[in-house]
């Protein structure tokens, strides 16, 4: 689960505020979502712009409809998957539901450190963008926000399986991105202790 | 000096990735916001919307009359909604699941009975659409979950809705029929828990049957 949505609890009476439609109590509920908000919907749509829109429509939307909202899930959660549905439609919208189906998973060879584990997390955010759009979404839905294969198989109307083979393509494709980075990464400190 | 990335434990993917600092827009989206909502306010402040406070069995009464109507419409003229649309509805967790694939390919049809079959679906995705409208100003809050569900729903309206203006006048009925499945599984959605819950009554079983079965 994203640390970050679900380390930020709203009072109630923050939410009791806005629902009495004052832009104060808005404006702190934005404040405090802003980077996590932003931040999901750039790691699955990978381009500034579109995550911004994501932002605004999401805000939006949960702002718009906030005096349904009921007190018995934390809100956090329900501005999140606000904010995926928003994400996702994008990709769908965009024709961006495209998978990685060429990419084979590899056998991971055992003993050897995972590239990301040497990768900053420059590289790691590069990689990730190089994903296609699909693989990505569900590879962070799995590992960060912590759906199990069945939700997300039913977020993207696709199957478990699916799921699962683009859990282990988008993890095999991102060995894949990082390990040229850190082999080069490795042979700059070779040359620099060398000299 | 040890480096705990490298010198530690192996660092597993998800660890990689929740690692990843949180990222800001290089332009809040704030101010448009604020724009909007102040906007929003004014417009409410100057035609107060009435807070009906419907009770439950009126509620309930209100869904029957409609989809009483719409049975009453629809069911005597099979010819008007073909079995498609039956198929279509046929998938109980979701109307909509299939209802834009179908085609007419299996069912040939005259251009008469496809006309028909619009006007049907149009009067009928009105009828839901105003049912919704009349009923959510006494509509009890919805749960997360079924919220976000909503929303979604309401958003895939949107999309058929962008889709049906970019269709050619003749057109559309595919879309048609997606949009009022979509429709149903928002009304369903949004009154299951409701007063048709309080009343007694399952909101499934109101929806006519020969659209969601």
């Amino acid at each position: 689960m994203s640390e970050a949505f679900s380390q930020l609890e709203v009072p109630a009476s923050l939410i009791d505020r806005a629902r009495a439609g004052e832009l104060a109590a808005f404006e702190q509920i934005y404040r405090r979502f802003e980077r996590p908000v932003y931040t999901l919907a750039l790691r699955m749509l990978a381009d500034a712009e579109s995550a911004r829109e994501v932002l605004h429509d999401a805000m939006l939307k949960v702002f718009q409809r906030i005096d349904q909202y009921r007190n018995d899930a934390p809100f956090w959660a329900w501005l999140r998957q606000i904010v995926m549905n928003e994400a996702l439609m994008r990709l769908r919208r965009d024709r961006r539901f495209d998978v990685d189906a060429g990419a084979e998973t590899d056998e991971i060879v055992d003993g050897d450190a995972p590239p990301w584990v040497r990768a900053d997390a420059l590289a790691l955010e590069r990689a990730l963008g190089k994903l296609p759009a699909l693989t990505r979404s569900v590879l962070w839905m799995y590992h960060v926000e912590g759906y199990s294969h069945p939700e997300i198989a039913g977020l993207v109307g696709k199957t478990v399986s699916f799921s699962k083979s683009q859990v282990a393509r988008g993890t095999a494709r991102l060995r894949d991105l990082l390990a040229p980075v850190t082999e080069h990464v490795s042979c700059r400190i070779q040359t620099s202790m060398a000299l | 000096m040890p480096n705990p990335d490298i010198d530690g434990a192996v660092m597993p993917l998800p660890e990689a990735l929740r690692a990843l600092p949180q990222v800001a827009p290089a332009q809040s989206a704030w101010p448009q916001l604020a724009a909007q909502l102040a906007a929003k306010g004014a417009r409410d402040r100057a035609s107060p919307r009435r807070r009906y406070y419907i009770p439950a069995a009126i509620a309930a009464g209100t869904v029957l009359a409609v989809v009483a109507g719409a049975l009453l419409h629809l069911s005597p003229q099979p010819s008007a909604l073909s079995p498609q649309v039956a198929t279509v509805s046929q998938v109980p967790a979701s109307s909509s699941t299939n209802a834009a694939n179908t085609t007419n390919a299996t069912n040939p049809q005259t251009a008469a009975d496809a006309g028909e079959q619009l006007a049907a679906l149009q009067q009928r995705s009105q009828e839901l659409e105003h049912w919704l409208r009349e009923t959510s100003r006494a509509a009890a809050p919805l749960s997360g979950q079924d919220l976000a569900a909503a929303t979604e729903i309401e958003d895939m309206i949107g999309m058929v809705d962008m889709q049906l203006g970019a269709q050619q006048s003749n057109g559309g009925l595919p879309l048609w029929r997606h949009r009022v499945a979509l429709l149903e599984d928002l009304t369903v959605l949004r009154y299951s828990s409701y007063s048709l819950a309080a009343s007694g009554l399952d909101a499934k079983a109101l929806i006519p049957t020969n659209s969601t079965n």
